[in-house]
Order: structure tokens, then sequence, then C-alpha cells
């Protein structure tokens, strides 16, 4: 029998199992259990044998010092263009169904390692999301088939071909249909591909099928101009913005492009001084809602009936007749007067997925004269063209056995339709199914036929994201398994081989040379804009009709006031991260704290505390909502008292690690009422089930502690007093004593300046920083003890109210210190000051005492508990919950950042790497550096432009400007660390 | 440039050959297998071999006993023109040879004669002139192969200095300290207890200083010096040759890496290069082996830093614009490449101490307006790297 060791009656007695949240970190009994973690708790003679041995032959290694032989291994035929150890840039886009972003790829030696915004697209402008920063993983997915499949077996692509041939041509001998399922498609020539397999098969269709769903905006737009289509929004046109439940800065249809656009007056540096107004309506928190200058909370049964109010005022003050419309709970009359005076100059927006709410929208925006202005109807958005009920229809005809073969390209209708176990019924009853998803996914499983589609950074494709908005795809590594293009396998199956690079560039060689002007061939016209990414052909759509009303006015009579108001209603909504579920298998996205609720690895319940107390729930207690989930209730402020919500894209079954299990599927809850899908529930159930379930949470204060940490102020007062809001900051200097010289830093003093006014909280930043910086995933279970990585993290703040907050959001990372504490209590100077005012860190000289950690007071530094990358030599110190340290996910490590090993500390270090790159260009040019040419990777990412970075002893500099600017301060400045980060004070539009 | 000679040979046979035309022209019979032939032979010997494997065209030897002098004269001078004429030998060779004709050489009867000589004498040049071409290259050669091993020596110094086995002192230093201690608590030979401590004391020293050498060395691979899959001599290249190091080394100006060359960079010379003077066509054939089977060579790296150390060698060479001999020793009388430096952390700083930078030359440092103030003083004589963040832990660390 094995003795059992122990140190103490409590190591005996504790539970460790037992839930640990409410200990603070550091006691004691945490303290063993780190122990507990390290070492076996039933320590064996044979362990002791284990060790000992590995103790005497670890010592004979080390003593023998035998160098291993490295090889260097130089290319056979040298490409041209390609040097060892410089990266590449090759202009591309990323689409993945929801989002579109214009890119560049960063490929270092062959691998796609880091995806950068394309600033010459006027669509996206440089900027990014989380989602399009972490795409480069999905390359490197262990989840990723390897080789086509045939009834869940490998097989080789001639064998799937002819088997797949013999049975559509059978099909087609005897008149049957095939239907091809995609999501939008925006690419011209993938829609040709898809075109030419249509034809080569009478009788078959195309369905596209959208998890998120604007089918409601489409058929509003049908009924007011006669044509089914997404307008283009100019949110930078407007001084007034009114979203009714349109998270346009997180995830309503194009929010790189909105950020952008909204952020472009809301600047209050480089002289502007106006500023415009968000007016937010919701019931959960989204991303748009916490930004908003005023946040109205309404159930989304309300949201129809908002609309039709404000309409209607509307209506009255344009002179029209009104309505007799049932009231609101709020009251809008104020905001049509405020609306109305900015005539022009607005926008109102919604989310809702009803279509006579859209059309009502449209009636709005029409009065307001916003067409033309704040939304340009002939240039279209060509994403989310999907009509849901099409996708109803096509699960009732594969049921009724009226489908003989089902291709489904980029789309796992098995997991995310509402009714999904009526598609897969119908499935079974489908002679040809095919999947050609290249991520395992829940739908590919069911199919007879797996024909792995490539990664989008091994394709080649095209999109027209708005009309006349043109990008290319291309390739920036050879593709890494067996696979092969959808379009390429489309083709093949209507009879043709074909190269889809030649098929891409004879599309654009035809049809869109003829756009251009200024090009000679065709040639310089496709290589340049190869070389450029995009094409803006400038071209426009004609409607058929102008603005008719009487479908708005229809809508309006319909409407009716909402009979229930004290029952539970639930929003399902798409956070920033996981989205829809597609990229569920990433952990970079995984890990990613949402924005509002700071909760990591998990979707979960939110609920509003007023809520909570009248039913009685607690924080992390399970719950089975409508008798179908069961899912843990997080308490959210700001939520609306009886709306409830719930993210999309989590319970994944067949995504692989880490995604299987994480999170409950939500989908399942979902209505489809009138052709169209619902994203909310009235009158749901919530019934508490027994049991706790840990919610792993990366911030969980929120306050700040009496501290003037975030500085805000209002627009009306800033105008009077710039400095206003941040009154503390010119207290503070005159105190800011010491005993010892102030040290000069000459030549380079990198400096950041961070405009709170600008940060959205959109995480773009955190993703591209763990990509740059080959910044761990730890797993939830170290989230859960505090142990999470990301070298910038997104704090967010409630004030006010605790069932209607307002929201602060603050980026922290390393505050790179003038007067840095932790280089002081370092007992082995492995963090010091640089001559360019960097706070260093070597990793190689760190023994990891923590004391840095612990005398940072901003709390940006990571210790390393273990091995999470794969970079130690011992084994045993690898914890690697998620598979990122497979030699496939490893091929994402930036060769220029080392890999930290267990027991060191590591922080933000500016992108250094970045600073040095770039350092070394300007001396080789024998030139100055200019002001902006390094920018971290953080700042890069944003769409906002929130982050500015650069020399603050180069007095035009952006950052020097920004320093002198009376809304900087620094944080907890009157500690006098003198910081090199700099904060401009967040600004509220309180004006109207 | 004709490789595998070095520049002191050319001008040799340059001079006689001069000397050789004017006895030419005043009609005195020449004789055969003349240093001339051997400098003609030059151009024969890219594509063929006087025996041994075929190169691109065949082998040479016994040449005589296959075509007779009038044709060999005739194709020497325009192949083309035989082959056209419809002689079937010709034709023949050129099909054989994978249509590749043989450029036409500009060369008298009397030079072809000569060079057939020397091919028949095995590519020798007759005796009497080896010798008197012999005696003039001793002087120049012997004082580049004292110049050889006086470098060879110095760097088997160096080598035997630092892997020079401390065993033994360490041992007896291990033993004396035993002995002591053994005295000083059992047998207390010596009554003087100071003399004791100073004896611990010392060996303590020694050992220590032992260890700390030791352990220094730990990691470190100065005078590694392996096996490298094709017998490369930066010799022959770099220093009888004088290429340049970054024609093959193209990555040092601007890579962090200074690479490797690719074996097209190789083939640039060695298409026309088919045999080395030391290694014959073995060594050279490799690349062709390369190409063809499609796996590249497999060098073995000599010069390694942890992965933790980011050293660029664009800024060195480059921005810095030092020469490859500082850190890479004078490779151009090495044949194979060892590490001379031991490339320690130390041995980086000490450089960033004392090197110069380009501060008044390069405009990039124009940022650094209070060095520029003190320079101009004269307060700062010279700016070294150091003073500009040269041994900062994330210049190099991050």
């Amino acid at each position: 029998m094995e003795k059992k060791y122990f140190k103490s009656l409590e190591e005996l007695t504790i539970d460790f199992q037992a839930e640990n949240s409410n200990r603070p970190v550091g006691d004691k009994q945490s303290l063993l259990e780190m122990q507990k973690e390290v070492k076996s708790s039933d320590a064996s003679r044979r362990d002791f044998l284990k060790l000992f041995g590995f103790t005497v032959a670890s010592a004979a290694i080390v003593s023998s010092c035998q160098q291993p032989v490295r090889k260097a291994i130089p290319f056979l035929i040298q490409p041209e263009n390609i040097i060892p150890g410089i990266a590449n840039y090759y202009a591309s886009s990323f689409f993945d169904g929801i989002d579109y972003c214009s890119i560049l790829v960063k490929v270092r030696d062959g691998r796609p390692i880091k995806i950068e915004g394309n600033k010459l697209s006027s669509v996206t402008s440089g900027g990014t999301n989380a989602r399009t920063q972490a795409s480069v993983l999905g390359l490197y997915d262990n989840a990723r088939y390897r080789n086509p499949k045939s009834s869940g077996s490998d097989t080789s692509w001639e064998d799937v071909d002819n088997h797949i041939a013999s049975k559509l041509s059978s099909i087609k001998s005897k008149g049957g249909k095939v239907v091809v399922v995609s999501p939008t498609i925006i690419s011209p020539s993938t829609q040709a591909a898809i075109n030419e397999f249509l034809t080569a098969y009478p009788g078959s269709t195309h369905i596209q099928y959208d998890t998120l769903s604007s089918s409601a905006i489409l058929k509003a737009n049908e009924k007011t101009f006669g044509k089914a289509f997404i307008p283009s929004y100019q949110f930078d046109k407007a001084e007034l913005i009114v979203s009714i439940n349109a998270d346009f800065l997180g995830t309503w249809l194009s929010p790189i492009e909105y950020s952008k656009q909204f952020m472009k007056n809301r600047r209050l540096t480089e002289g502007q001084r106006k500023m415009s107004r968000l007016i937010s309506f919701e019931g959960g928190v989204s991303l748009t809602g916490s930004n908003a200058d005023k946040r109205i909370q309404i159930r989304p049964s309300e949201e129809k009936l908002v609309i039709a109010n404000l309409y209607n005022e509307l209506k009255k003050l344009a002179g029209q007749t009104g309505f007799d419309v049932a009231a609101a709970s709020v009251d809008v009359k104020e905001l049509a007067t405020e609306l109305w005076s900015k005539k022009g100059n607005s926008l109102v927006v919604s989310g809702n997925d009803d279509t006579d709410a859209q059309l009502m929208v449209n009636g709005i925006n029409q009065l307001l004269e916003n067409y033309g202005s704040s939304i340009i109807t002939d240039v279209h958005l060509n994403i989310r063209k999907g009509i849901d009920d099409q996708m109803d229809a096509l699960v009732v005809e594969m049921n009724a056995g009226k489908v003989d073969g089902i291709i489904l390209y980029d789309v796992n209708p098995a997991y995310d339709y509402p009714q999904k176990d009526q598609f897969i019924n119908g499935l079974k009853k489908v002679g040809l199914s095919i999947s050609t998803s290249g991520l395992a996914d829940e739908s590919a499983i069911l199919a007879t036929y797996i024909c792995p589609d490539n990664h989008y950074l091994e394709s080649w494709n095209d999109s027209e994201i708005k009309t006349g908005f043109y990008s290319l795809t291309q390739p920036a590594i050879r593709p890494i398994f067996t696979t092969r293009q959808a379009q390429v396998s489309l083709l093949k199956w209507a009879g043709k081989n074909v190269d889809f690079r030649q098929y891409v560039q004879n599309y654009w060689d035809s049809i869109l040379f003829a756009k251009s002007t200024g090009y000679l061939t065709a040639t310089a016209f496709w290589n340049e804009k190869l070389h450029d990414g995009i094409f803006e052909s400038g071209e426009k759509v004609n409607l058929p009709q102008a603005f008719v009303y009487t479908a708005v006015d229809q809508a309006l009579s319909n409407v009716k006031s909402s009979t229930k108001t004290d029952s539970i209603e639930l929003s399902l909504y798409v956070n920033t991260s996981v989205g829809t579920g597609k990229h569920a298998n990433n952990p970079w996205l995984q890990e990613l704290p949402d924005p509002v609720s700071k909760v990591t690895w998990d979707n979960y319940l939110a609920v509003s505390p007023a809520l909570a107390e009248q039913l009685g729930l607690e924080d992390e207690q399970l719950v089975k909502v409508n008798n179908l989930i069961t899912i843990p209730v997080v308490l959210q402020p700001g939520q609306e008292k009886n709306t409830v919500s719930i993210a999309l894209g989590y319970g994944r079954e067949n995504a692989g690690i880490p995604a299987n299990g994480v999170g409950q599927n939500a989908f399942v809850l979902m209505n489809l009422s009138g052709g169209e899908k619902r994203y909310w529930l009235n009158d749901i159930s919530i019934e508490k089930v027994a049991g706790e379930f840990k919610i792993a949470r990366t911030q969980t204060h929120h306050s700040m502690e009496g501290r003037a940490i975030i500085r805000e102020t209002t627009l009306e007062e800033y105008l009077t007093d710039p400095s206003s809001g941040n009154e503390a900051h010119k207290e503070i200097l005159p105190h800011l004593t010491s005993l010892y010289e102030q040290r000069k830093v000459d030549g380079l003093n990198w400096a950041m300046s961070i405009d709170l006014n600008a940060c959205t909280g959109c995480n773009a930043c955190v993703v591209a920083c763990s990509a740059e910086n080959n910044v761990p995933v730890v797993g939830k279970d170290q989230v859960l003890m505090r142990r999470d990585m990301h070298w910038i993290r997104i704090d967010r703040y409630y004030s006010g109210d605790v069932n209607n907050p307002e929201f602060l959001r603050q980026p922290v990372m390393c505050q790179h210190c003038d007067n840095a504490p932790c280089e002081n209590v370092c007992p082995v100077a492995a963090t010091t000051h640089s001559n360019e005012g960097l706070n260093q860190m070597a990793y190689n000289r760190c023994i990891g005492t923590r004391y840095c950690n612990n005398n940072c007071p901003y709390k940006v530094r990571r210790f390393n508990y273990f091995d999470f990358t794969g970079a130690d030599t011992f084994q045993g110190n690898k914890k690697d919950e998620v598979e990122m340290t497979t030699d496939l996910r490893r091929l994402v490590l930036n060769p220029d950042v080392t890999i930290r090993a267990k027991g060191v500390i590591e922080k933000c270090s500016m992108c250094v790497q970045r600073i040095q790159e770039k350092k070394l260009v300007a001396k080789s040019e024998e030139r100055q550096l200019f002001d902006g040419e390094i920018m971290p990777a953080c700042g890069q990412a944003c769409p906002t432009e929130a982050i500015v970075f650069g020399n603050l002893n180069d007095e035009h500099s952006k950052v020097a400007i920004n320093f002198v600017n009376e809304r900087t301060y620094h944080l907890l400045e009157e500690l006098h660390t003198l910081p090199s980060v700099g904060y401009l004070t967040k600004v509220k539009n309180t004006i109207g | 440039m004709i490789p595998f000679l070095s520049i002191t040979k050319k001008l040799k046979s340059l001079i006689i050959s001069t000397f050789l035309v004017i006895i030419m022209i005043s009609g005195l019979q020449l004789k055969a297998q003349t240093p001339e032939a051997e400098k003609n032979f030059q151009a024969c010997k890219v594509c063929h071999n006087i025996s041994g494997p075929k190169l691109i065209g065949p082998s040479l030897s016994g040449i005589l006993e296959r075509r007779d002098k009038a044709w060999i004269y005739k194709f020497v001078r325009n192949s083309n023109e035989v082959i056209q004429s419809g002689d079937a030998y010709a034709m023949k060779l050129f099909e054989e040879n994978n249509k590749i004709p043989m450029p036409p050489h500009n060369l008298t009867d009397a030079q072809i004669d000569d060079i057939i000589a020397y091919i028949n004498n095995g590519g020798k040049v007759a005796a009497e002139y080896a010798n008197a071409a012999a005696t003039e290259k001793v002087s120049a050669e012997d004082q580049m192969a004292a110049e050889q091993t006086a470098q060879d020596q110095k760097l088997a110094d160096m080598k035997r200095d630092a892997n020079r086995n401390f065993g033994t002192p360490f041992y007896i230093t291990i033993a004396i300290l035993l002995l002591v201690l053994v005295d000083l608590f059992v047998t207390k030979i010596i009554k003087a207890k100071f003399v004791h401590t100073v004896i611990i004391l010392i060996s303590l020293f020694i050992i220590g200083e032992i260890t700390y050498k030791e352990a220094a060395a730990l990691g470190r691979q100065q005078f590694y010096q392996p096996d490298q899959p094709i017998w490369f001599s930066h010799k022959v290249h770099a220093g009888q040759n004088q290429i340049n190091c970054l024609y093959c080394h193209s990555g040092a100006e601007e890579s962090r890496y200074a690479g490797i060359p690719a074996n097209n960079v190789c083939l640039n010379c060695h298409s026309q290069v088919r045999q080395g003077k030391i290694t014959g066509t073995v060594e050279i054939d490799k690349i062709y082996k390369a190409v063809e089977t499609g796996k590249p060579v497999e060098w073995i790296k000599v010069h390694n830093l942890p992965d933790h150390v980011f050293f660029s060698h664009a800024q060195h060479v480059k921005a810095g614009k030092l020469d490859c001999v500082q850190c890479h020793g004078d490779l151009k009388n090495v044949d194979v490449v060892m590490q001379v430096e031991n490339l320690s952390m130390g041995w980086c700083i000490e450089c960033h101490r004392k090197t110069e930078v380009q501060f008044a030359d390069n405009k990039y440092f124009e940022a650094y307006k209070d060095l520029h103030e003190k320079v101009k003083n004269g307060e700062v004589k010279k700016v070294t790297s150091e003073m500009i963040g040269g041994t900062d832990c994330m210049k190099c660390h991050y």
C-alpha cells in the first residue's frame, strides 16, 4: 500500500477540490495548493527513485556538456525577394462569412505569423479586430482535416473525386437536385465557380445561409427601395447616432469600418473640438452600449415599440399626421426633437430582426434626410445577404427526401441551425452529402465525403465587400496538408480542371480591368492590385425606385404594445471573441476576456443584480434555461432588469481541443418565426439547478478603490476647460520631488499615449499582442488562479448605479516607469532601465523571486508558473491544456521574440523587437527615424487609432504633442513612478 | 578569373608566355608541352577532363588514337562548322553530349599540338619548363606557407590553452586540502594552526577558480571545427580567388542571418568550374548531386548563439561597418571554418564598450542632441556603442 506523506494536518484535511475563490491569493492554502500541483501528493519510493535517477541523468548530461550539432540548411535555389530572417508582407483579405478585413500577412521564413491591417483599403483602413488578428492561429489548428475523407476514413483526392463525380452524374441523369449551402459569398470568382457548378448540374440550387442574419434589413429595403440590399453606413457623417440594439462597434455588419468612422469625429486631439453623440437602446450590455454617451435599457420586445414611437414622433415633427401608437416604457419625445434638430446629420440603426422594425428605421432615416449623407444607398454592403427562410425551406425539403445531394461549403448547420436536429435528420435522407470544411465540425462528421478546403491563408480568392470595393486574397504559404480549395473542388466536379489563381485573374482581367483607369495592360493592373490587395473602382448601383413610405406606415400601424411586462426575456448575442463559434477552436479567442464581463473560456447567463435578487440567484450558480441548457449565472451590472443574455458560439461538440465542451450551445434556444431568425425570446423559464460552476474572470474588481485611475469629463466641461476631470494632474505635479537627480534620456525616449476617448475595448490589441510576443495561453484553470498572461489588458470599470452604471475602459500594459518600483527590488538586476526609457526584462537573468511583480503598482508583470509554450528543456514543467505546444501550433511563434520558460517574469516590452528592427533600417539608410515609423502590435491592430507611440524627445512627434495636452495624465502618478505611458481623459458628450 | 590559381602563379605564367611568344616570333621551332599549353588548357578544363569521368564534353586522354590532327584543328577552331558539314563523327559527338556545341577557340595549329602533348603527358608541363617555373614559385609560396603555419600554430596554441585540462591540479588541490584537514583534526603533525588556515584558503581559492573557469566554458564552443558535408575551403574562395564574403553571405547586410549560400549561388561559378585543385571533382560534384536529388546540403552550423540572444549581422556589417574578420577570424587563410572567439556575453560587451560608432557621419544619430553637444565641447572624445545604449539588456535580449 502506498504511504501518504504530509507536512501538516491542514494538508491532510483540506479538500483542495473545494472552492477557492473566496480566499485571497497568497494565503497558506493557496500556497499549499501550489505545492500540491507541483509534486505528486503520494510520493512513493518509486517516485523517489525516479527523481533520483533523473537528477543523476541530468547531472551527467550537463557535465558531459556535449553541444548538440545544429544544422544550417540553405535553400536549394534561393527564391527572389526572400531573405532568410527578413519578413515579407503579402496583401490579402480575411473573410469568414461574418467579418471582412483587408490585411497584410507577415510571413517569416515561409510561415505566416501575424496579420496586420491594410492601410490602403478605404473600408477597413488598416484596422483589425480580434478575430482577424487571431485567424493566423487557425492556419495551425490541430483540428484541421489533413486528407479528404470518405465515410470517415482517409482517402485520396482522386478517389473522392471519382466517387463524387459518379454520384453526381447519376443524380443528374435522373434529374435530381443538388443544393450548395454556403455563407454569404462576397467573392465574384467564387460565385462564378458556384454558378458553373450549378450550370453543370441543372436543377441544383445555391442557398446562402448566414449564422448572423440581416434578413430583416434586406427585406425592409426591398419594400422601401425595391431591392434587397444593405446600404453603406457612414458613421463619421453623423453628429447624433441612435443605435437600437445594433452593436456596430463589436459585431454588427462591418464593425472595423464603423469603429474607424465613429471615432473619426469623436477624437479631441489635433485641434478638433467637435464630437458626435451616441445614444444606445439595449437590454444586454454590448460593446456599443457600453461606449455610448447615453445608454437606455429596454427589453428586446420593446425595441419595435420604441422605434415605432420614435418614427411617430418624427412624423409629427415633420408635420405629418401621426398614428396612435401605444406608449413605450421610455419616452422618446426628447430624442425625436434632438434628432430633428440634427436632420441630415444623424443616423439611426437597429439590429432588430423584425422586418417591420427595420422598415420603420428606414422611415426614420428618410424623415431625417439621412439617406445620401450618413447612409449611402448606391454603394451596397455585400455581407449577410442570406434570407433565413430559404434555409428553413431546404430543411423541410431534405426531410421530405426531395434533395439528392448537398454540398456544405463553409457552413455548419448541424451546430448553428436553430433546429439542428431537424437538419441532422434531413441530412440522413440526402443521398450525397459533401462537406468542404477544412476544420473539424459537427456537420462535416455527418457528411459522407469531407473534401477539406484550404485555410484562407493558403488560398486564392477575391471579394467585393461593398459595391466597387474589390480585394484579393493570395496564399501566404503552400497548403500544409493535402487540402484543396473548395472552389477548385466545385469546378472539378463540374468537369473543369482549373488553376484557381488563373481563374481569379481571368475575372480581374476580363471584368475589373475594364473598370480601371491608368493601366496599359491587364497584367500591369493585376500585378499592382495583387501588391496593393485592393481595387476600388468607384462604381455605383442604381436603385429601381425612390423611397416608398407605404410599407413603412403599414408597419407602424401593425405595431402592438407588448402585453407582458414582467416576463423575463432572453437576448442571444455574439461576442467579439469567439463570435458565431466558427473560431471556437482558437485558444487566443477563448482566453480573450469579454470586454464587458471579463469572462474567459465560457458563456454564461448574464443577469442583472436586481433580477438575481428577485429570483434568489447567485453568481456562478447553475440554472436551467427553458429546460434546454444548463448554464452558470454571471451577475452583470447594466443588464436591463428583466432581460438576461447568453452568448452564442459556445458549446461546440466536434471542433477539437480546446473548443469541445467549452460553454453551452445557445443556438438551440433560438426561435424561427415569420421566416426570420429571432435573436431574442420572450417569457423564458429560469430554473435553479443544484451546483455551481466556476467562471474564469480576469478582472473581478469593479471599483477603483477611490483612486483616480480613470479620469473623465463631459464635452460641455471640456469645452470650457480642457483640463477638466484632470485637475489632479496639476495638483500632483508640484509634489513630485525626489532625493535623486532625475535621469535625462538623450536621443530616443519611447513613450505611448492612449486616448481613452477613442478606445472602444474591442480587444484587437490583446490578440495582436499575443501573436506578436508569443504570449502563452494558459487555460481556464490557470485563469481561475489569476495566472492569465496577457501583456495588455483592458480594465473595465463601472460607475454609478449598480443596475444601470456607466462603463469605462482602460487598456493597461507595462507603464515603463522612469522611476520603476520593479527595478529597485530585483535581486539579480534582471529588470533594468534602458537608455531609451524602456523598462527592460532579461528573461534569462530572472530567477523568479517575483519581487518585481509584488512591487509593481500596476500589476502588469506576468509570471510563468509553468512552461506553456514548450520552451523548457524539462518536459515535466510543461502545462498545455489547450494543445498550444504541438509542432503545428508552434509554427505561429514569432522567431524574433524569445519564448519564456517556467519560472520567469515577463511583461510588455513595447514591442522592442519592432523598435530594434526599424532603428536598424534607419541606421542602414543613414537617416533619422520618422514619427509613426515604429508601431507596437497593439497600436497597429487598433481600429480606432487610440494608441500613439513615438519619441518623446522629438517635440513634433504625435506622442510628445499628446503629452503636453491638458487631458494627459499618468496612471497612479501620485506615486512618482513617472510612467512612459500617458492617458488622455475620457470625454462623454452629454450635450443633447 | 581563372580559379584555383594564385595571382602570383598567373603573373608568372603570363611572363613566361610572353617570353615564349617572343621566341616563337623569332622563328624557333616550338617544343612540346610548354607552360603555355597549361594556360591554354584552362579553357578546355572547364568542360573536359584529361582522364576520369566525363564532364560536359568527353575526356581527352588518347585523343590522337581516336581522331587525326587535321580534324582536331578544325573542330577546336569551329566545331559548329564541322557538325554542319555533315561529319558523321562530329554529329555523333554532338548528339552524345546533349547537343551542347563546343565554343570556338582561336588557337594556332602549334598551340593545339602543344595542348595535345600536354594531354598526352597526363596534364604535366615538360620537365625542363616545370623546373624553371617551380623555382620561381618557391619563394612566394614558401612565404605564404610560413604565414599559414604561424596562423595554425597560433590557433592551436589558443585551442590548447583554452582546453587545458585543469583536472590534475584540481585533484591535487583537493588531495592537499583533505590532507590538511586530516592533519588539523586527526594527526596534528603541524603544530602551527595558521599554516592549516593558509593552505585551506589557498586550495579553496584554486578549487573555486578552476570550477568557475570550467563552469563558464559550459555551453561555449570556442575552437569548434566540425567536419562539413562538403570540404569547402574559405582559403581557396575568399583567399586565393578573392571572392567578397558578401557575394555568398549576402544576408549579412540585410538580415539577422549572414546566410549560407543556396546551391544556385555556388553554381554561378561552379557551372564552369568543375574541378578543384585540391579535391578534384569529388567535392564539387556534391553540389550537382544536391541539385539533382533536390536535397539541399546540410551544413553544420559553427557559430551558435543561445536562442535568447538576438544578434543581427545587418546591424554589425551594414550599420556598424565592421569587418567579418573581427568575429570570424581570418578565414582567408583557413580551409575549414573554426569558431575562434568564445562568443560569450563578456566578449560582446567588451567590444560594445570599445567600439566607436559612426556618430558624426550617420544622420540617424542626429537625435542624440546632448551627446552631439558633448562631442562639440570636447567632453566626449569618441562615441562608443555603450554610450548610445549598446550595453542595455534589451538591445540583444527580447
